[in-house]
């Protein structure tokens, strides 16, 4: 009995740490204004990245005497790094250049499936099975794992709502224009945005092979994941601490979702479809309610910002 | 040049030119020199280039050449502002007639981003809290009280420009630069602003007052420089500096005051049926806040009726209720036999009512299209299917009568210059409007010239035509002109009505602020 | 080093065609980079790219690409993003596959109708579940503010576990020999027409009667390519409706002001695309595929996707549509052809897709604006 409800808190904990780190990572990226259409491509080639560093760590570190544990906690980290570098890119190109973000990043979604699977197959061809190379199954690393995530989004919630910075990527987030005349320099701002917001997206989206499913397939990219937590960041207003409730219920929807749908004897495609259906109820629910007055997005979401642009 | 003049010389602007897209010209040559301690107006017209000249110091724009030379540990030296960030770092504060604050953050996170990136007493990483306790203290030394945790949407227009200036304050601005932000202000408001900025000017800064209206640079400037089309047309010294004088400077040639009709209009008692009618209107603004309360208006067949007020006391958010964008809070609105609130804009549209609202860029053209294009969607008559000969032919009318300077009638839109852009909007609206025209500062962007051809036109199809006319505006001279009567706007509430030939002015703007 | 960017003075002459080339050379640039990361030769890929340019397979993905990208540009400029073609294109073979198999079947229930009918039923059907996919993302942009690029695309993902469900439920064939899919079709509803053609002799005949064998077999797209092509230049021309399509996207607010409805005209715009994108679904069943087989995420050549970089690279222009889709016809060819580590040609397709649309995404500024260095 026990043992079920540790099982039942693991699985539960991985699926929202995956779920709450990506979606954290995601709305702080799109509070300076910067729209991430690219979250489901990131979020897949942060998996394969991260399969794929896992893997190659563990070839070279363990005949040195590194442990299993610091293998895989070193690819997460640099899974995280590498995205982030995306992430600065990313920034860079929108907000310094006149460019639809929407176009960057459906673009960029593409790349990411692409690139995803270019880094994951060879990982998968080889290995058949990735658990060798993923966290143990102790209970006591899903504690720290929560913590650690709750943690940080506290601390960005700090970093939002207390400091100057904060102040600069909610005000870049609302008008560029007026954040510039304010004395932000726009494009640093977004730069710091986008190099946080990927980092936590890779550190989340490693989680999902590493810890959460512990299987990798180059289908993964068919299952949208990325949209989920693209969802569960709507529907939080983009609040760091207002997502934990959020990617809770939706990490267990995903987690249990098929144990639910058996209970009742539906036919797995449906059960499948399911999620995708609540993402869009979701939605719905958060556009045509007082939510979205309350949390209302970032006023200059996915506009362009053009210094000199003209008015009469 | 003298040596004492040499060593106040604390800014030179040297040929400095900017060509926006459409080939307009927004500065040319334009040679300047500033010292510290003197206040210097740079007066002009709409689209004269002064907005483009002090967006150009603050970084906001790139000019296409010419240089900057900033006094800087006593010499002058060339610089260069790619962004605002950097124009204050050199001491260069913009306060805009628009103030530039961020609706959603509160006053202490606005000014917590100026004075974190400047390194005043603090890092971006920080806590906002200090940032608080300066703001008290340098508010509480201008004897004002402000709670810094207060969301900027709660502030009135008169707050957030305060905000502006305490901003600069707090920076130890050299150089503060007002873009018509004291144009809106209330007189009396106004008055204390003018003793601040003597006190600034005494300890040695350099107010650049940039303005449109005369009697506001006579009040307060040393040296007054006017703009013309992009170009410096005359400095004159504060003490030699009379209204007629710069007015001359200003408008040129071309001005002469006494093109409007000034024939009364004798529909007024003629006609007794009203075409507007407003009863017991409420509207909220964009943050859900009441703006209007129990409006009542009647505007009858013939009419003129103005409304004025101070910026932001409503008039956009009038007018919008009126033509149908926004949703009042309640109240009755019919124009033209349509009930707006229930029918919406097509069935006012059908009824003959034309209307400019305010953001004329964003409501009223679309400018990746072409004129044509844009009026064929006003103008074109009912059927699935266009007729371009039909609408070709009423587009070459506008364009002639209004005297549209384009390439033709297949250009886009956005390479018109501002002045062109709204006589397209002014032409095409005048033209719909069989029964009612209601418009919002209509004449902005145009020219003395052409302001009163649009005044006169609209003063004969009220006369001519019995179309019923609607004017609201920030600017009083722009109503008081042609309006028969006149209604204020202030706090919420609409005063009137009033005959604007027997109410003298003072008591116009006297209403305006209570 | 600092990069000022201004909006141009004067408008460019050639603007489209100089930013089209642009973004397309850009884009293979950025493609070899990849390649050339993963250690593949690029002269073996240079000279793949370019022979796929010239095979007689690309005159599928060519007929097919560009009636899709007609849909879509509808949309597209109206500023509403219908990334959801794919969804629209396999939602509209439903009805089809239940006309021709369960309702008009000739083997079981043949009640005299002709075959012709049957066809015009199907395509008809067709164009209205792919509006009708594509109006549900419509009426949420309109009436609930939504954004409809999310939504479109979990509408695909929607789309194909709702195939997979009927393909192995209700819609389940009876003569698969075990395999997961529907029936095929009978042979008289299906609009594939197999031309013989002689023994080539050289490998230009070869190439020639492989073109002719391609168009023939394909000869129900081509006719309806040049059918919606032609409407919808007429449209666009003459039409209310197509004038007000594109104020919705140049402008919508302009387009409230002067009267219009444009909740309706946004759902319209999403119904008229979807419509030609179901359109080509339910032809691509009568000619290509006969059946549904089961787990179309993994079948799916992704025409929906492609078919948004033709537009894009046409710049919404509909006579550079032909040429775009070509060039995204002849990409998709090379994506099949070049295998890297042994696999097959998804990531190819995904990456050349993404190159090349960002590509455009990035390039596309440089017709409205001009950059500077200054250094």
């Amino acid at each position: 009995m026990v043992e079920a409800y540790i099982d039942f808190f693991m699985r539960l904990s991985a699926a929202f740490a995956t779920i709450y780190i990506v979606a954290l990572g995601h709305s702080l990226f799109e509070l300076s204004g910067l729209l991430n259409l690219s979250i489901d491509g990131m979020f897949f080639l942060s998996t394969g990245v991260a399969i794929l560093l896992s893997a190659f760590l563990h070839t070279l570190l363990i005949p040195i005497g590194v442990n299993q544990l610091a293998c895989t906690i070193l690819a997460t980290i640099l899974t995280g790094l590498i995205m982030s570098l995306v992430g600065l890119s990313l920034a860079w190109i929108l907000s310094v250049f006149p460019i639809s973000q929407g176009a960057v990043g459906l673009s960029l979604m593409f790349l990411g499936y692409g690139l995803g699977i270019q880094a994951g197959y060879p990982v998968r061809l080889k290995y058949g099975s990735i658990t060798q190379f993923t966290y143990p199954q102790t209970p006591s690393l899903y504690i720290v794992t929560i913590s650690l995530s709750i943690i940080t989004g506290v601390l960005i919630h700090r970093l939002l709502y207390s400091t100057p910075i904060g102040a600069m990527v909610r005000a870049c987030g609302e008008d560029p224009h007026i954040a510039s005349n304010l004395g932000a320099i726009v494009y640093k701002v977004r730069l710091f945005t986008g190099a946080i917001g990927y980092f936590l997206i890779g550190i989340g989206g490693s989680l999902f092979p590493l810890l959460w499913l512990r299987y990798w397939d180059i289908r993964s990219y068919a299952l949208g994941y990325g949209w989920f937590a693209y969802t569960v960041a709507l529907a939080a207003g983009r609040h760091p601490i207002l997502l934990i409730p959020f990617a809770l219920i939706f990490g267990g929807l995903l987690e249990f979702n098929i144990a639910i749908q058996a209970s009742y004897g539906l036919p797995v495609d449906l059960a499948g479809m399911m999620p995708f259906i609540a993402s869009i109820v979701l939605m719905m629910l958060y556009s045509s309610s007082k939510l979205r007055r309350s949390f209302e997005p970032p006023r200059s979401l996915g506009k362009i910002y053009y210094k000199e642009e003209r008015t009469i | 040049m003298n040596n004492e003049n040499y060593n106040n010389l604390i800014l030179s602007i040297n040929k400095l030119s900017k060509v926006f897209p459409g080939g307009i010209i927004a500065l040319e040559n334009v040679n300047l020199d500033l010292y510290s301690g003197e206040v210097v107006s740079i007066l002009g017209e709409n689209g004269s280039g002064k907005s483009t000249l002090v967006k150009i110091l603050y970084g906001v724009y790139t000019p296409d050449s010419g240089e900057i030379k900033l006094r800087i540990n006593n010499t002058m030296l060339k610089v260069h502002f790619s962004t605002p960030l950097d124009a204050m770092r050199h001491g260069i504060v913009l306060v805009n007639q628009v103030p530039q604050l961020i609706d959603r953050l509160s006053i202490a996170e606005n000014l917590a981003i100026t004075l974190s990136t400047l390194k005043i007493k603090s890092s971006v990483f920080s806590n906002i809290e200090y940032v608080s306790k300066m703001l008290r203290e340098t508010a509480e030394l201008l004897g004002v009280k402000i709670d810094p945790g207060e969301k900027v949407y709660n502030l009135t227009y008169t707050q957030k420009q305060f905000i502006e200036l305490i901003r600069a304050i707090m920076v130890d601005a050299k150089i503060i630069m007002l873009d018509e932000a004291l144009t809106y202000l209330p007189p009396i408001e106004k008055k204390k602003w003018y003793d601040l900025l003597k006190t600034l000017k005494n300890s040695g800064k350099t107010i650049v007052l940039i303005t449109h209206k005369i009697h506001e640079a006579l009040e307060l400037s040393d040296r007054i420089v006017v703009l013309r089309k992009g170009r410096i047309v005359g400095v004159v010294n504060g003490n030699e500096a009379t209204a007629d004088r710069v007015r001359q400077l200003m408008f040129g040639e071309s001005f002469n005051g006494n093109e409007l009709i000034k024939q009364n209009n004798s529909n007024v008692n003629q006609h007794l049926e009203h075409e507007i009618v407003i009863e017991n209107l409420y509207v909220s603004d964009d943050h859900g806040r009441e703006i209007l309360r129990d409006v009542n208006l009647n505007v009858k067949k013939g009419e003129i009726a103005g409304v004025v007020g101070v910026s932001g006391s409503g008039q956009r958010e009038l007018i919008e209720s009126i033509v149908g964008l926004r949703k009042p809070v309640r109240g009755k609105i019919k124009v033209a036999e349509v009930d707006v609130i229930h029918q919406g804009i097509k069935a006012l549209r059908r009824s003959g009512v034309g209307f400019i609202t305010d953001h004329p860029l964003k409501y009223c053209i679309s400018s990746d299209n072409s004129i044509v294009e844009n009026i064929a969607l006003s103008c074109c008559p009912s059927g699935l299917i266009l007729n371009w000969d039909l609408i070709e032919k009423k587009t070459r009318e506008i364009i002639e009568e209004y005297n549209i300077q384009a390439e033709s009638v297949n250009s886009p839109v956005k390479t018109l210059s501002g002045g062109n852009l709204m006589k397209v909007i002014i032409g095409r609206e005048l033209e719909r409007a069989k029964r009612v025209f209601i418009a919002y500062n209509p004449t902005r962007a145009l020219d003395e010239l052409s302001t009163v051809r649009v005044l006169n036109k609209l003063k004969s199809k009220a006369r001519d035509e019995k179309v019923s006319v609607l004017i609201a505006s920030d600017d009083a001279d722009e109503v008081l002109s042609i309006c028969d009567t006149l209604y204020v706007l202030s706090s919420g509430r609409l005063i009137g009505p009033f005959n604007p030939r027997n109410t003298p002015r003072e008591r116009i703007e006297e209403l305006m602020v209570t | 080093m600092r990069i000022v960017i201004l909006r141009r003075k004067k408008e460019i002459k050639y603007n489209a065609i100089i930013s089209s080339c642009i973004s397309v050379l850009f884009g293979i640039a950025i493609y070899l980079f990849i390649l050339w990361l993963f250690n593949v030769n690029l002269v073996d890929a240079i000279v793949i790219l370019g022979g796929s340019f010239i095979s007689p397979t690309i005159v599928k993905d060519f007929l097919i690409i560009c009636l899709i990208g007609c849909g879509l540009i509808i949309s597209f400029k109206a500023s509403i993003w219908n990334i959801g073609g794919e969804g629209q294109f396999y939602v509209a073979m439903i009805p089809g596959i239940i006309l021709t198999l369960i309702v008009f079947n000739p083997e079981e229930s043949n009640a005299g109708i002709p075959s012709v009918l049957v066809i015009i039923l199907v395509i008809i059907t067709g164009a209205l579940a792919g509006a009708a996919w594509a109006t549900i993302a419509g009426v949420l942009k309109a009436y609930m503010r939504v954004d409809e690029v999310p939504v479109t695309l979990i509408l695909n993902y929607i789309a194909y576990y709702l195939l997979n469900y009927l393909v192995s439920g209700p819609l389940k064939g009876k003569k698969t020999y075990g395999y997961l899919r529907t029936d095929e079709i009978p042979g008289l509803y299906r609009l594939n027409i197999v031309l013989s053609t002689p023994q080539a002799t050289s490998s230009f005949e070869g190439a020639l009667y492989g073109f002719m064998t391609q168009v023939a077999y394909y000869l129900a797209v081509l006719i309806a390519v040049i059918l919606v092509f032609t409407f919808i230049m007429w449209m666009f021309k003459y039409t209310k409706l197509g004038l007000y399509i594109k104020i919705l996207g140049a402008n919508p607010d302009y387009l409230l002001t002067s009267g219009a409805n444009v909740k309706i005209l946004t759902l319209c715009a999403m119904a008229l695309s979807g419509s030609i994108v179901g359109l080509t679904g339910s032809l691509y069943l009568l000619v290509e595929w006969g059946r549904i087989p089961y787990g179309i995420q993994s079948h799916t050549p992704g025409y929906g996707y492609q078919a948004i970089l033709a537009s894009w690279l046409s710049m919404l222009d509909y006579r550079f549509l032909p040429v775009s889709a070509y060039l995204v016809a002849g990409l998709r060819n090379t994506g099949l052809s070049i295998k890297i580590a042994g696999l097959g040609d998804t990531e190819q397709s995904l990456i050349i897709l993404g190159s090349f649309l960002l590509a455009y995404s990035i390039t596309r500024f440089i017709s409205d604006y001009e950059v500077k260095f200054e250094w």
